[in-house]
Parts: structure tokens; C-alpha cells; sequence
């Protein structure tokens, strides 16, 4: 896919000057412009593993929440399970954060369709029976949350710089989600592994963007971590 | 003897000495100007000892010279000023090259004071000299001078660089605090079990007191075990060792603070192990504090650890069998040991006493040090007087002079016991120990080794064991077969001397070397009534120097006991609290998180030479242009809205979706007006009130669907608002949810007569017609092909559109924006103009033209009030506020005369002399050419026409005169164009 200029799409990552600083290539994901590598995918695998900060937050992602919301989205196909404060894989990749018994965070898988969120985003409206069936209620949430992927295996000892929760591999297992304070932002973490490497899905604030990524990468620099482009991050699987 | 070794200086000890230096790395450095040369991993007080410098700083009140006490960092007589770094200590900064030390408390020359002179006036400055001196009339006039200019501790800079510091979390099952023999015995049988160990430790090399201590005869068996321990620690998978840290503080539930270089620890463990070990105490004797006078345990330190030769010749200060080990390794440094003088009236004769008396040593039983005797200007001492102990505390006075420039003391120890403190543990004084002892450890927290009272290394080794099991297990772990107890004696008694303290007639016997605190200060200060050790020592300030009475709060209470004829079993050292070591400010700063929350048009403002103003966490345009035409940019952007069409950034509105059946009865709780009825596509004003009736926020409502209203909230008021509105949609259980949508949604107001024209070109799915969308409309659309919200609103007084989408795309909306009304000249404005607008058009800011305390009948918001609601927030309040007499009453305003200056928020208003308003929003209006402006003032003055005083910057009266609102097109019609 040939490279474009960020700031030619409508949606634009909440940090994507940052990026373009950085040497970031762009490519249309979905009709936002992610930054795909930094000119030297070999290099950004090795980051990745070691220690890698990748910007997802053009990829689709949406949620719902509110009385009947869960049980409207398993009546659509997705499976989730009882636990809150867990992440349920979907067959397409995509991961269903249960941040309570009646709200879940939808993100899309890496490869960035965007297809069943754009499938549930349509087939949720408020209807015309009387009285309403209650099914929840649609959260904007590619809009309220940056989407920030931290990979490898240093990422549980940089995060401890930042946030009190214990994120040590054999202490926070894959699928746990923990809601947090990160750099003194509320923020949701989830673990959901590439292959063999550790990756620390975080939702925060899309206001704070800058700020969380420049804590992000200031916390990184002792390990010799470094953005990664989204192919880096596909790379690990 | 062994021979000398010159390399890396003079009193440098030969390659079989020195654990912690390389000697294949010499470091220069500077102290007091003068070049010095150490080796990697010296420390700066052990490099100096090396040359022979002995004197580092001086004390803080008499400026006596000071040199090693602890070499363990201890004590405060190794502080030193490191460039802008004041308060280092010298005997654990590891020298580095170029490093460039200075002394502290001089006047002059380090060796030379001219501020040393004070010590001759010692008796006119009695303890309690603050409370003697103080309570009269003008003294402090006369003593602030001086005080000022001695006052602190080493010099602050000011503009010094701030450092890189930061922070992070740790996480164990079971933390070991103390790498000593107990400790590094207590992590193994922990991780054992099965336990994720974190062991703290204040030194580069584990070991503790194993590293330079003496087992016995043979040298090197201390040594040997702490590297059989050190490699067995190591070789443990779930042992993680934080060398060079120190742990400074226990908090509740196991939080353990610790530093180590620029970043501080926050350790959380399900069970700790407090290993920290013992703190040799000082004797107390004439000129105790002087250089050459130190613990043997520092002489140690330095032969051992650094390969330093403390001294020539010394004596050595006995009451246990340490001093022997401490005769025995001075002999080993080539320091001739003249004497060892023993407090004890009967020597054990153990394998090192017998050693020392086979190196023909003299051994002095029974017999005290009653003096040092200082050499020239005290930089030093050059000898020791001995003599009998007749009683406890006193000797027959025929001293013997003992030719010496090193007096080592070894009569005792205290349990480092200070952590163990702070997690609330109770100490005990146990007369057959001669020390205080923990007694009842809280939940959670065990002791092993010697602060625990076990000093016998078979028993330190056995009770690690036991302690890190019953640590392990503690937490949940329970690998491996229960340790046996300890069982027997411990080693503990014959440790510590009951009274290693000799009072000399002629004073500087001192108990607290930090504060030059002597004997005679403390009788004193107990003869003034401080009799109980919390008031003493505020009184006499023992304990409260740097050290914080490590060293003298033993030697106090001892004191205090004996004073008051108290059983010390009764008593107990001060409080200690956290931090054990001096925390940096930047440690406890961190890396200083402070979120900002940008708009998605941030940078664009930056791109259009704005200035930027924060809100709460937002930042957002004051103004766009250069500082100094500040005034002029905002009277441009004024009359851009008023006359043309302007752009403003409003993102940073609060936005909450309200949904579910109950939506307009959760609102006509919340909120004063009706909302059951309001239509679809028709927004409505919020006014919100607390349980007092005091407004707190405000806002619109729009009605997006029968179930689902988009209300917007003040910038700063929002985060209280959604708080509220969760609390009581829990307590009222209505079936509605509550989303705080504020980021999602990136917002404009697009507004003036040019407005529609500008918009119409980039909206072409909304009818913007007047009649089709008229004010207080509420349409679904998109603009530029991104989905919005449209908002018709009136707060800047024209005709304008407040546009919400999707904050992804709010830089592409803006840019969509200000390129429609290129061609019509739109013009960005920022919020010095959006409240010169709003205030032409009377409307109030919630915060600024309201308090704390303000009603809606102050505010002259009754028309916002719902006349026939059963309930709303704050609705019985109201009512009875409203049945009582308005006490004032906010009102526009202009200024009687047009010259007169623009009065300033807060200014007062007055009626003869007595306060009965202020000033809430003044302007000099742009549009209108004239002063206007919103006030509280007396109701009764507050008809329109009427007068009232404004008391202006200076005291100043200017008139003012109510005026009806708004200001600003009064008919509205502008904004319903």
C-alpha cells in the first residue's frame, strides 16, 4: 500500500505529528493513517521484542455499555465470558475488554477491518418496540481513547515505572485487563501476547495522547525502547 | 607488620586489604581545592584517609573539626558540599573524577574557622536557648543576624540544574531488609520455600558486617562466609538483590520506601524481614567528636573495605569482644595498638583477647577513657587519658596518657531498629543485654539478627533461617521443613556496656555530636523540667540533628534514667518516623506526571500564533497573536464575530450522554428547569445547583431522541458533574446510563452574521434555514463529510452553530471550516474574546460571576427555576433562601465616568465604608465603547439607574450605575437571525 500523509485522511491519530517526526511511514488502515514502520522493519522487530511503543489508535474500535449490552452483543455473535476485567478474543482477532458485567470495549484485531465493529455500529439502533428492548447503549470510543500497543519483554518493568498494578508476566496473565492510573492518567491495560512476545494493550485518554506518549517513551528510554510501526507489531504472531 | 603500600596515599593498605576498591582505576578528584587520588569504588571520606586528611567539615553550632565516626554514613560529621549538592555524606559518596568536595560550617579555611570562636562563648548559649531566649521582647531583632547567617546546613544554589529522578513500583512476596549475615540467611530459607524475594541492601557488596568484621582469630572467616552466602543468594533464581539501596520508610501494608541513586522504590511485599542490622554506639568522654576519635567498626570498615590504615598509633575503647577484634585488625592494618582500656571489670578471656595479650597489648581492666587530648587547633588527637573506674560514670581521676592519634570505641551497640519502628513495633530495654530490644513485632513483619538481639553468628545464621521460613510462609509459602527455633543464648549479653558514660568537669562530653549536645546540656535541660525524652528533646534538640539520635537517643534516655531515678525498662527511645536517611525533594517528585489534555485542534492554534491558556488540564487559545498586541487582537477578534464570522475551539465543553427511558426525569432531578417535554432536535439551558442551592454548573440540553439527551457541562465542571450524576442515578436507580463523552468529541462554535453562509458550504445534509433550524436547534448532520452534532446556541450574542464530531476528526472539521470561510475572512478567536462576547450579551460564567454561596435569585437566574417540580437538586434550599430577604444581588454595570479605569474582578463594592459586593466581570467593550460589567451589589441598589461605589486598586471610589441586560442587542436578535 503506497505511504500517505496523515493529515490527508478525516481521521487522524491523536499523535500523528509525533510519529511524523519520528520518520513514521503512513498507510490507510480502514480510512485512518497508521504509521505502518519508521524505515527499518528488522530493526523495529528486535525493538518490538525488546521493548516497542506502537501507535494503534487509527484502527477501528467502539463499545457498549448499559443495561442489556452484553447480552445484545452475544446475541450478534461475540463470545464473552462472565469475568469482568478480562479480554475475550472474538474469531476475527478482535478483543472484547469486559470492563464491567454490562460494559465492553471492542477493538479491532491488527489487521484493522474494522468489519465487525462497522457490522455491530449499524446493527445497533433504538428500535420501535414499546416498551424498548434494552441493549445497551453505543460508547465513541475510537474517539475517547488513544490506543497505544507496548510490546516486549521489558514492558512489565517499564510499566511499573509508571503505574502501580503488577504486571509481571507470571503475575498478570494474557486476556487480564486492569484499570488503572498510568502516569497519573486513568487508563485500561490489557495483555494480549503477539507469538511469543508480551504486548500491553493501553486505552487512555485521547486528549492526553501527547502527554501519555512522550511519559511513555520517557519511561521506555533506560531499556532501549522505541516506537515500532503497526507491521512490526503484526510481525510478532 | 605489614609493609606500606604509597599507591593511591600514605595510609594505603596493601592488596589484601580493600574489598570494595579497584586499584587498577585511580581517581582524582579535589577537596577544598587540593588534588586527591583514590581508587574506583573509595568512598570520598575513605579516599581523604588515605592522604591523611582526617578533618572533613566542621559541627554545626561550635564548629569543632569532625572527621569519621561511622564510615557507614551514620552520623553527620562527613557532610560535605559537592558543587550545588549540599549535606553529602563523605564516607559513602563514591569518589568520581573531577568531583570536586568541600567541608561544611566554615568561615575561611576548613582547617582554620573563623566561626570556631563561638565555642568560647559555649556557656552563653545553655540548652533551651530558644526557649530561655525568645520570649523577651526584641530578642529575636537582636539574634536574627547571627542566627540567619549560621542557620542550614551546607550552601543551597539556588539555580541549581534539577537532576533526573524518578520512580518505580517493586512487587515480592517477601521483602529482606539488610544483607548481612541474618538477612542474606533469612532471603535464602524464603526463597526456599517458594517466595519471590527482594533483598534491600545499603552496600555495593552483601555481606554486612561480615565484610569487615572479625569471627574470631583467622580474619578472613567473616569474609569467607559472606561470599558462600553472597554466591548462594545469587544462584537463586527468585532472589532479585537492590544493592546500593536503602530503605527509608515502612508504610502501612508492607509499602516499603526505597532510594537508590536517582530513583525512588516503591515496594510493595506481602511479609518483610526487617535484617538491619545493629549501630555501634559512641562512648561518651571529653572530646569525643574530635578527628582520630571513631567506632572500631569504622576502623574496620576502612581496613577491610577500603585498605585504609586508620591511625598510627591507637587505643582502643573496650566492653565486649569486638574491641579485640578491632586491636587484632588494627595490628594486621600496622597500626600499633598502644592499649586496649576496658570498661569491664572482668575481661572473658576469649581466643582475641588472649590473641591481643599475645601480641603484647596492654589490657586495662575497669578502666574508662576520660579524655582525648586534642592536638593543634583540634584537628586531630595525640593521645588518650585513661583512668580507674571508681563508680558507674566515674573514675578516680589519676589519668595515664597514652600516646595515640586513633581512639577506637567499642563499648556497645543499639539495634538499627528504626524501620522496624516506623511498622509500629515495641521496643523493651533489657537490663541483661544493656539495649533496647524488639518485643511485639506487628502483623506481617519479622526481625532476625542483631536488631533483633541476636548477635552469636551460629544463632544470626539459625534465626535467619527460621525467620525467612516463617516470612515465606507468612505470604502463602511453605516449600521445605519448618527451621528449628533458636533456642539458648543468643549472644547478646556482654555486647553492650550499661554506662559507657564519663562526664568531664570540663564539658564537650558529647551525647549528640549533630547538635554539640554535652552531658551537662542534658542534666540541665532536665533540671528545667523536659524530663520525659519526647519534651527533652525538643528542649535540647538531642536527636533532631541530621542523624536523628542514632547515635545519641541511647545515651539520652540513659541520661534521663538516671536524672530522674527512672528504671530504663520503663522508658523508651523518641518516636522515629520516616525517612530513615534524608529523601531528596527530587525523589519524591519523580518524574513529576502532570497530564495535559489537548484539543484535537491543538496544534493548530499553535500554527496560528495563538496564546495558549490553561483550564483546569486543558490548554485552550486566550488570543491569537503576539503578547503585546494583546488587546488589540482581542478587540480584532470581537469584531470579526460581531461584524463577520469567527471561529472558536469549544472541545473543551464538557459533553455527557444521558440515555435510557428515565432521561428527561434523571435531568428534571438534576437540573432546575423541565426537560419532559422539550422536543426532539430543540436544545434547553441546565442550570445545576447543589444540595444548598448554590449554582455550580451550567450548560444546554439537547434532545437528540426521545431517550436520549447530549448535555454539555462547564470545562471544569464537568468531571463534578458526571461524579454527581453517577452517585445519584445509583441512589435513585432510574433506568438511565451516564457517559462522559468530553474527549470523544471535538466542538466549534462557528459564529457571526456570516456564520450560515460559511457553514452551508461544507453542511449539505442540514436545512440551516432559519426556519428549519432556528435557535436552540438541535440537528444530526455531517460537516465536510464528517458526522456532527449541530447546536444553534446564542453565548457570544450572534448567530452561530456549535459543532460536535468525533475528536479523530476535529483537526479535519476545523480545517474544513477555516477554509470555507476563507474567502469571507473567518477569523479565529479564542476565549479573552469569547468572554468580552458573552459579557456584551450578559451572560454569566459559572465560577467566575458566581461562588461558592450564590443563588439563583442572587445570580438573576429565577427565570431558570422550574415553578412547578416536585423535586430537583438543591429546589428546598432555594425555596427557603428565596422566602428569606436577597442580601445582594449580581447587576451589569457601566461607569458613571467614561474615563474612569476599567475596575478589576474582585474589586470591591461599597456603601459607606461597609463591604456589600464585588466585581465579578469588567470590560472595556469593544462594540459598545463603553466600561461594562457584572457585580454584586446591595438589592437596594440594584434597580436599574442606581448608583453604588466601587473601590478600585489604590482605595479609589469610582460610580457605578446598574444597567438593565445585556448590554448587547438587547431585542436578540442577532442570535436568532
Amino acid at each position: 500500500m503506497a505511504a500517505i500523509e496523515p493529515h490527508a485522511q478525516l481521521r487522524r491519530s491523536f499523535v500523528y505529528r509525533k510519529l511524523r517526526d519520528l520518520g513514521a511511514r503512513f498507510e490507510t488502515v480502514n480510512s485512518g493513517a497508521v504509521a505502518i514502520d519508521f524505515g527499518k522493519a528488522a530493526a523495529e522487530m528486535e525493538t518490538a521484542n525488546l521493548l516497542g511503543l506502537a501507535d494503534l489508535s487509527p484502527l477501528p474500535r467502539t463499545g457498549f455499555k448499559g443495561a442489556g449490552a452484553v447480552e445484545w452483543l452475544q446475541s450478534q455473535g461475540l463470545q464473552i465470558g462472565a469475568e469482568s476485567n478480562r479480554g475475550y478474543r472474538q474469531p476475527g482477532g478482535e478483543l472484547a475488554l469486559r470492563l464491567a458485567p454490562s460494559e465492553i470495549f471492542l477493538i479491532d484485531s491488527l489487521a484493522g477491518s474494522g468489519a465487525l465493529i462497522e457490522r455491530l455500529n449499524q446493527a445497533w439502533s433504538w428500535g420501535s418496540e414499546k416498551p424498548r428492548k434494552l441493549i445497551g447503549y453505543p460508547m465513541p470510543r475510537a474517539d475517547s481513547h488513544a490506543w497505544f500497543a507496548l510490546s516486549g519483554r521489558a514492558a512489565p518493568e517499564m510499566f511499573a515505572k509508571i503505574c502501580g498494578i503488577d504486571l509481571r508476566l507470571d503475575k498478570f496473565e494474557g486476556g487480564r485487563i486492569a484499570q488503572t492510573s498510568i502516569a497519573k492518567m486513568s487508563g485500561i491495560i490489557l495483555r494480549q501476547d503477539q507469538g511469543a512476545t508480551p504486548v500491553f494493550h493501553l486505552l487512555a485518554d485521547s486528549a492526553s495522547a501527547d502527554y501519555l506518549w512522550e511519559a511513555l517513551l520517557d519511561a521506555m528510554a533506560e531499556f532501549g525502547g522505541a516506537p515500532v510501526g503497526l507491521s512490526a507489531l503484526r510481525g510478532l504472531a | 607488620m605489614t609493609s606500606m603500600v604509597e599507591t593511591g596515599g600514605v595510609n594505603r593498605l596493601p592488596d589484601s586489604f580493600g574489598r570494595l576498591i579497584d586499584r587498577k582505576r585511580r581517581v582524582a578528584f579535589s577537596f577544598e581545592g587540593r588534588e586527591i587520588e583514590g581508587f574506583a569504588g573509595d568512598t570520598i571520606a575513605a579516599a581523604l584517609a588515605a592522604n591523611d586528611q582526617w578533618v572533613l567539615s566542621r559541627s554545626f553550632k561550635y564548629r569543632r573539626p569532625r572527621g569519621i565516626l561511622t564510615m557507614a554514613g551514620q552520623d553527620s560529621n562527613t557532610l560535605v558540599q559537592i558543587g550545588a549538592e549540599p549535606n553529602v555524606l563523605a564516607d559513602r559518596r563514591i569518589i568520581e573524577p573531577a568531583l570536586g568536595v568541600m567541608g561544611q560550617n566554615y568561615d575561611g579555611s576548613l582547617e582554620a574557622d573563623r566561626g570556631n570562636v563561638i565555642e568560647l562563648f559555649g556557656r552563653f548559649l545553655p540548652v533551651g536557648f530558644y526557649y530561655k531566649t525568645f520570649y523577651k521582647r526584641g530578642s529575636w531583632k537582636f539574634w536574627e543576624k547571627i542566627i540567619r547567617g549560621r542557620a542550614g546546613l551546607g550552601k543551597v544554589d539556588l539555580a541549581a540544574h534539577h537532576g533526573y529522578f524518578d520512580k518505580q513500583y517493586l512487587f515480592a512476596d517477601v521483602a529482606v531488609v539488610g544483607g548481612g549475615p541474618a538477612g542474606l540467611s533469612a532471603a535464602l530459607q524464603a526463597a526456599e520455600a517458594g517466595a519471590e524475594v527482594i533483598l534491600i541492601d545499603e552496600w555495593p557488596a552483601l555481606g554486612g558486617s561480615l565484610c569487615y568484621a572479625r569471627l574470631g582469630r583467622e580474619g578472613d572467616a567473616a569474609f569467607n562466609l559472606a561470599e558462600k552466602l553472597a554466591a548462594q543468594v545469587k544462584a537463586k533464581g527468585n532472589i532479585h538483590v537492590l544493592s546500593d539501596a536503602t530503605c527509608t520508610g515502612w508504610f502501612a501494608d508492607n509499602w516499603l520506601a526505597i532510594v537508590k541513586g536517582s530513583r525512588f522504590y516503591k515496594l510493595r511485599a506481602r511479609s518483610v524481614v526487617m535484617a538491619t542490622g545493629s549501630l555501634e554506639q559512641p562512648a561518651v568522654f571529653r572530646n569525643n567528636d574530635l578527628p582520630g576519635v571513631m567506632q572500631g567498626t569504622a576502623a574496620q570498615r576502612l581496613i577491610r573495605l577500603y585498605g585504609v590504615r586508620p591511625g598510627r598509633k591507637a587505643v582502643v575503647l573496650a566492653a565486649n569482644d569486638d574491641a579485640y577484634g578491632v586491636a587484632l585488625d588494627l595490628g594486621d592494618a600496622g597500626c600499633e595498638v598502644q592499649a586496649v582500656v576496658d570498661l569491664r571489670e572482668q575481661v572473658p578471656e576469649t581466643a582475641m583477647v588472649h590473641a591481643t595479650r599475645g601480641r603484647g597489648v596492654p589490657i586495662l581492666a575497669g578502666y574508662a577513657v576520660t579524655e582525648a587530648i586534642p592536638g593543634t587547633a583540634k584537628l586531630g588527637i595525640l593521645g588518650a587519658a585513661a583512668a580507674r573506674i571508681a563508680r558507674e560514670g566515674e573514675t578516680d581521676g589519676a589519668a595515664a596518657v597514652f600516646e595515640c592519634d586513633l581512639l577506637c570505641m567499642s563499648t556497645g551497640y543499639s539495634p538499627a531498629g528504626q524501620i522496624l519502628h516506623h511498622a509500629g513495633t515495641k521496643f523493651t530495654y533489657d537490663h541483661a543485654a544493656n539495649m533496647f530490644q524488639p518485643a511485639i513485632l506487628p502483623p506481617h513483619v519479622f526481625a532476625a539478627g542483631s536488631v533483633n538481639g541476636t548477635y552469636a553468628m551460629e544463632a544470626v545464621l539459625a534465626e535467619g533461617r527460621r525467620i525467612g521460613w516463617a516470612a515465606a510462609q507468612d505470604a502463602g509459602f511453605a516449600r521445605g521443613t519448618e527451621p528449628p527455633a533458636v533456642t539458648g543464648d543468643r549472644g547478646s549479653f556482654g555486647q553492650t556496656h550499661a554506662w559507657p558514660i564519663f562526664p568531664h568537669k570540663a564539658g564537650k562530653d558529647f551525647v549528640d555530636f549533630d547538635e554539640d549536645l554535652q552531658v551537662k546540656d542534658l542534666v540541665n535541660g532536665i533540671a528545667d523540667g523536659y524530663d520525659d525524652i519526647e519534651l527533652l528533646k525538643r528542649y535540647s534538640t538531642v536527636g533532631m540533628g541530621p542523624s536523628q539520635g542514632r547515635h545519641s537517643a541511647v545515651a539520652a534516655v540513659r541520661v534521663l534514667a538516671k536524672e530522674t531515678a527512672t528504671d530504663l525498662a520503663t522508658l523508651s527511645v523518641t518516636t522515629q518516623r520516616p525517612p530513615y536517611v534524608p529523601e531528596k525533594f527530587g525523589h519524591l517528585a519523580g518524574r513529576v506526571f502532570e497530564p495535559e489534555r489537548h484539543t484535537a485542534m491543538h496544534h493548530r492554534h499553535h500554527e496560528l500564533g495563538a496564546r495558549m491558556m490553561v483550564a483546569g488540564l486543558w490548554y485552550r487559545p486566550a488570543f491569537y497573536g503576539k503578547p503585546e498586541d494583546r488587546d488589540q487582537a482581542i478587540r480584532e477578534e470581537v469584531q470579526a464575530v460581531r461584524s463577520n464570522v469567527g471561529l472558536i475551539d469549544v472541545s473543551t465543553l464538557g459533553g455527557l450522554d444521558i440515555r435510557g427511558p428515565d432521561a428527561a426525569e434523571f435531568l428534571n432531578r438534576l437540573y432546575t428547569f423541565t426537560y419532559a417535554k422539550q422536543p426532539v432536535g430543540r436544545s434547553r439551558y441546565v442550570l445545576m445547583c447543589d444540595q444548598t442551592g448554590a449554582i455550580i454548573d451550567d450548560g444546554v440540553a439537547c434532545r437528540i431522541h426521545d431517550e436520549h439527551f447530549y448535555v454539555t457541562a462547564t470545562t471544569s465542571g464537568v468531571d463534578g458533574v458526571y461524579r454527581l450524576m453517577l452517585q445519584w442515578n445509583a441512589q435513585w436507580r432510574l433506568d438511565v446510563d451516564v457517559a462522559n463523552v468530553t474527549a470523544a468529541y471535538a466542538g466549534v462554535n462557528i459564529a457571526g452574521p456570516r456564520a450560515r453562509e460559511v457553514l452551508a458550504k461544507v453542511c449539505h445534509d442540514v436545512d440551516l434555514g432559519p426556519e428549519a433550524f432556528p435557535y436552540m436547534g438541535v440537528r444530526l448532520g455531517s460537516v465536510a463529510g464528517i458526522p456532527a452534532r449541530l447546536l444553534r446556541v446564542g453565548f457570544v450574542g450572534e448567530l452561530g452553530y456549535e459543532i460536535h464530531a468525533p475528536a479523530s476528526q476535529g483537526e479535519a472539521l476545523w480545517d474544513a471550516l477555516m477554509a470555507a470561510g476563507g474567502t469571507a475572512g473567518i477569523r479565529p478567536f479564542g476565549v479573552e474574546a469569547q468572554r468580552v462576547l458573552r459579557l456584551e450579551k450578559g451572560h454569566i460564567i459559572i465560577g467566575q460571576d458566581t461562588d461558592g454561596l450564590t443563588h439563583p435569585f442572587e445570580a438573576d437566574m429565577a427565570w431558570a427555576i422550574a415553578k412547578n417540580k416536585a423535586y430537583f437538586m438543591g429546589g428546598r434550599s432555594i425555596a427557603i433562601q428565596t422566602a428569606r430577604p436577597l442580601t445582594r444581588k449580581l447587576v451589569g454595570f457601566t461607569l458613571e465616568d467614561p474615563s474612569a479605569p476599567v475596575p478589576e474582578e474582585c474589586h470591591l463594592t461599597v456603601r459607606n465604608g461597609e463591604i456589600t459586593g464585588r466585581v465579578t466581570s469588567a470590560v472595556r467593550s469593544p462594540t459598545l465603547d463603553r466600561v461594562i460589567g457584572l457585580a454584586y451589589v446591595a438589592p437596594d441598589q440594584a434597580a436599574e439607574g442606581a448608583n453604588f461605589d466601587i473601590k478600585i486598586a489604590g482605595g479609589r471610589l469610582i460610580k457605578g450605575r446598574v444597567v438593565k441586560l445585556p448590554f448587547y442587542d438587547p431585542e436578540t436578535k442577532r442570535q436568532e437571525m
